[in-house]
């Protein structure tokens, strides 16, 4: 099972604290990385052992478009590890139905079911149905199916009382009998703090006659999960989630009943700001990092360091580079001004080659780290290794942005000061990503859509 | 210069094993060169290239003009150092390129006369452009400017004219690359032109050889454009005969498997093909059992790697079919993953090439690959010919062997 101990258990916020399990282990705050179709964006295997982010989150419903589901048949005591190719001493896996990042409108759920989307079109799925996968693909943690309308807000009263109901009766099956699972629970109640507040007092009562036989030993609910997510997605589609003192106020409403022990996690932040912000005033222990990584797509190296040194004060500095901007190409200069150990700035000198004949006799090139210019070439030129080089060095530069915050936090510093200096020194309205991804826009449009589509010849 | 060092010969076929050094390396022939056309073999790193066995790739010259252009390779100190490959690296003289993608390109004596696809201006690319920009790109092998007319052509007089004309482009390139200072990093190859016509291959040939101390390596130019297999190979093994036996000898334009081999049996010690990297985007992955297209709902199940016994990454980590039929098209990493398999293939047939020419054992290395290859689909009648003019049979001692006398490639 799955560990997790906070450094000062009566800390709530900010704070830091460890993930334990097999062997991997994981410092909170921490970042977590998305997948597509199970795969980190374009990141082969051999890349992405290369990168340092531990824990993937895998949403699910792509692989409904097979019935089975294709990795419900992996054979092998880690199926879900071993299809998707992540090595079990190095990688934890949790796994959503669906992808919390999606936020498109989709048929309403059923009192039984998810609606899920998948590229042949909607399937719904059952409890049942989630718990089976669940067990026979075995990821490391289950987000249990929550009830997110993703019909047109807003939503009634009645409308987010089915939601909660919902979600805790499914997580009730989840929980009863079988063994046990690293659980993580969707925080329902959408935007209406005494809904957060009502579902989260639901997850802690005890629990009575047949319920409790259902889930026997555990004395309520939430003795059997491990902690708790918030997806900002629902919540963007009717509140401005920029606003952030109403986030953390829902965000809050939900921990106020919960012990402060559990593993609080963020999906779908916006920035690093945004993810400060949450350590600050919420205590949160882990974010996902797919701004990070869309950065990437659209052709932004990131260069920011936290916390900003002392010396070095630039009011309202870009988060990073939007290679496609013409003078990069003379710039020999590295991924970021910060140093950088990612496989992009500082490549892994390859000591063994594959040998193909008793001539073949491996002589390994000293490496030169991939420059700006280079990158920006290829953005040109629709090479799709400009993305695969900007995920390592983006996720890399996201890494030491955690590093940097655990080691204030461990320090005793003072936080608060830090991330206001941090907050100052960076734009956080991101404007350098939305200008990379109008050029890359009108790149994509001029070689047709899609990632795949423009590598045509 | 070059070093090339023959170090055995098949006892059958015009076969041969050797070492090629150049200033970043050693190459060990016969090889198969990936295609890196803008820098970049397809999403790939350098690193992981080198960690795939390779040693030698090719950058297309007309593309690197465009884009980045000679200035800022020059500021990056050459292509190598751009495209951070440190390895050998083959540049093609971009007149190719210039044919097939450009509106208008008009031959002339003086050289190809094309729009700019910048600025839309009349731009001229002479032989000693060409020597200019390839030296400029930093290629250790570098290619002279031919006149490339396509081996479909019906007209002999055009043939004709390319070919002498590809001669005296070759004594302009010579000419401009010793005076360069360059010729003791970078090595020109010459290529051989005269269509389909072996009267005119015969005579390229005796105009080109003639030049053998200014070049340090013969490509066979002008296939590969539609023409028929036998009459292909044919070509090929006219070339190879006479080419001078200390220089290497490049195929241009070859990917198939079978292709290699046979041109392999028939002397060639170099080829390189768009085909595995291409085929592997679109889901094709090559495998000593024929091509595995990955996009079939059959292989939706399929928990097998593409190949067991492969050594690349995507193999060896165990990486499914099942896997790669959910995302390949989709994501970026899927083509990444097909790709890498596809050049270890390519890597793997010339690799147990030169083993089995060293081993004495390349005729038996044929067999067994035609019949794991083609058992299905039938052996090509056209290598069957091919091999056959080498002194091996693949017919011989099975009478139940299938021949397949078309022309495709076998398909998945
Ligand atoms: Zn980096
Ligand atoms: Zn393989």
């Amino acid at each position: 099972m799955l560990s997790f101990t906070l450094a000062a258990p009566c800390a709530r916020r900010p704070r830091t604290g460890t993930v334990r399990l097999r062997g991997v282990i994981e410092k909170t705050p921490a970042a977590m990385a998305t997948t597509s179709r199970g795969v980190v964006p374009h990141l082969s295997r051999d890349q992405y052992n290369r990168a340092h982010i531990p824990w993937v989150h895998i949403p699910f419903e792509s692989f409904l478009e097979n019935n089975p589901p294709v990795p419900t048949l992996q054979p092998g005591p880690f199926p879900l590890h071993t299809f998707l190719g992540f090595d079990p001493d190095a990688h934890i896996l949790s796994l959503s139905l669906r992808d919390p990042a999606d936020g498109r409108e989709t048929p309403a759920n059923g009192a039984q079911y998810v609606a899920a989307s998948t590229s042949r079109g909607v399937r719904r799925v059952t409890v049942a149905d989630w718990r089976g996968h669940v067990h026979a693909c075995k990821p490391d943690i289950v987000v249990a199916m929550p009830d997110i309308p993703w019909t047109n807000p807003p939503f009634s009263q009645k409308r987010t009382t089915k939601s909660i109901e919902r979600t805790v009766s499914w997580l009730a099956h989840l929980l009863a009998p079988d063994p046990p699972l690293n659980i993580l629970v969707h925080m329902a109640g959408g935007v209406n703090e005494r809904a957060r507040r009502a579902f989260a007092q639901s997850l802690v009562e005890p629990l009575d006659g047949l319920e409790a036989a259902a889930v026997k030993p555990l004395k309520c609910l939430d003795d059997g999960i491990i902690g708790y997510t918030f997806d900002l997605v629902p919540l963007r589609r009717e509140i401005d989630v920029e606003d952030a003192d109403k986030v953390s106020a829902l965000l809050q409403s939900s921990l106020e009943p919960l012990p402060p022990t559990k593993l609080r996690v963020v999906i779908s932040v916006v920035s690093p700001h945004q993810i400060l912000r949450l350590i600050r005033d919420v205590g949160i222990d882990l974010f996902d990092v797919k701004w990070a990584q869309d950065a990437a797509n659209v052709g932004v190296s990131l260069d920011f360091v936290f916390p900003v040194p002392q010396d070095d004060s630039q009011q309202g500095r870009d988060l990073g580079h939007n290679l496609y901007r013409s003078h990069y190409a003379h710039d020999f200069a590295s991924l970021s001004t910060a140093a950088c150990t990612c496989n992009a700035c500082a490549p892994v000198v390859i000591k063994n080659a594959i040998s193909h004949s008793q001539l073949d006799a491996h002589i390994a090139s000293a490496p030169s780290g991939y420059t700006r210019a280079y990158i920006h070439h290829l953005l040109h030129t629709h090479e799709m290794g400009a993305h695969a080089l900007l995920v390592l060095h983006n996720l890399a530069v996201v890494d030491k942005f955690f590093d940097g915050i655990r080691a204030v936090l461990a320090r005793g510093d003072d936080f608060t000061a830090h991330v206001a200096a941090f907050a100052a020194q960076y734009d956080e309205s991101l404007a350098i990503v939305n200008e990379a991804r109008t050029m890359w826009k009108e790149v994509d449009v001029a070689r047709g859509k899609g990632r795949i589509a423009r590598e045509r010849d | 210069m070059a070093k090339f060092e023959v170090l055995a010969k098949c006892h059958t076929t015009r076969a041969r094993v050797s070492r090629l050094t150049l200033s970043h390396g050693i190459t060990p022939l016969p090889t198969f060169m990936p295609v890196a056309t803008q820098a970049a073999i397809k999403g790939l790193t350098a690193q992981q290239m080198e960690s795939l066995g390779v040693t030698l790739i090719l950058n297309n010259t007309y593309h690197l003009n465009l884009r980045p252009g000679v200035q800022i390779l020059g500021e990056a100190g050459g292509a190598h150092k751009f495209q951070g490959w440190h390895k050998n690296l083959l540049t093609d003289s971009g007149g190719f390129q210039l044919v097939s993608l450009s509106k208008f390109t008009k031959i002339t004596e003086q050289g190809a006369l094309f729009e700019s696809p910048f600025t839309g201006e009349p731009t001229m690319l002479t032989p000693e452009e060409s020597m200019s920009i390839q030296h400029a790109i930093g290629g250790d092998i570098i290619m002279q400017l031919d006149d490339v007319v396509s081996s479909m052509t019906p007209d002999r007089a055009r043939v004709e004219e390319a070919m002498e004309r590809s001669v005296r482009w070759l004594d302009r390139c010579i000419t401009y690359h010793n005076n360069s200072g360059k010729q003791t990093t970078q090595n020109l190859f010459a290529i051989v032109q005269g269509g389909l016509d072996s009267e005119l291959r015969d005579r390229c040939l005796t105009q080109m050889i003639e030049r053998k101390n200014d070049v340090a390596g013969f490509a066979i130019g002008g296939l590969s454009g539609g023409e028929e297999k036998d009459v292909f190979w044919r070509i090929v093994k006219q070339c190879a005969e006479r080419l001078p036996d200390d220089r290497p000898r490049y195929c241009m334009g070859i990917g198939f498997a079978e292709d290699l081999l046979v041109c392999v049996a028939l002397g060639v010690d170099m080829a390189d093909c768009v085909f595995p990297t291409r085929t592997a985007r679109f889901g094709v992955a090559l495998t000593h059992r024929g091509p595995v297209n990955l996009r079939l709902a059959k292989y939706a199940y399929d928990f097998e790697p593409i190949d067991p016994d492969c050594p690349c990454p995507t193999c060896s980590a165990g990486t499914s079919r099942a896997m790669l039929y959910h995302v390949i098209t989709r994501e970026t990493a899927a083509a990444h993953a097909v790709t890498m398999h596809n050049i270890v293939f390519q890597a793997r047939v010339m690799g147990g090439a030169r083993d089995a020419i060293l081993n004495g054992t390349f005729p038996d290395y044929l067999r067994t690959f035609f019949a794991n290859y083609f058992a299905d689909f039938g052996y090509p009648q056209w290598c069957v010919n091919a091999l056959r003019s080498v002194g091996v049979d693949l017919l011989e001692g099975d009478s139940k062997i299938k021949v397949n006398k078309g022309t495709g490639a076998k398909w998945e």
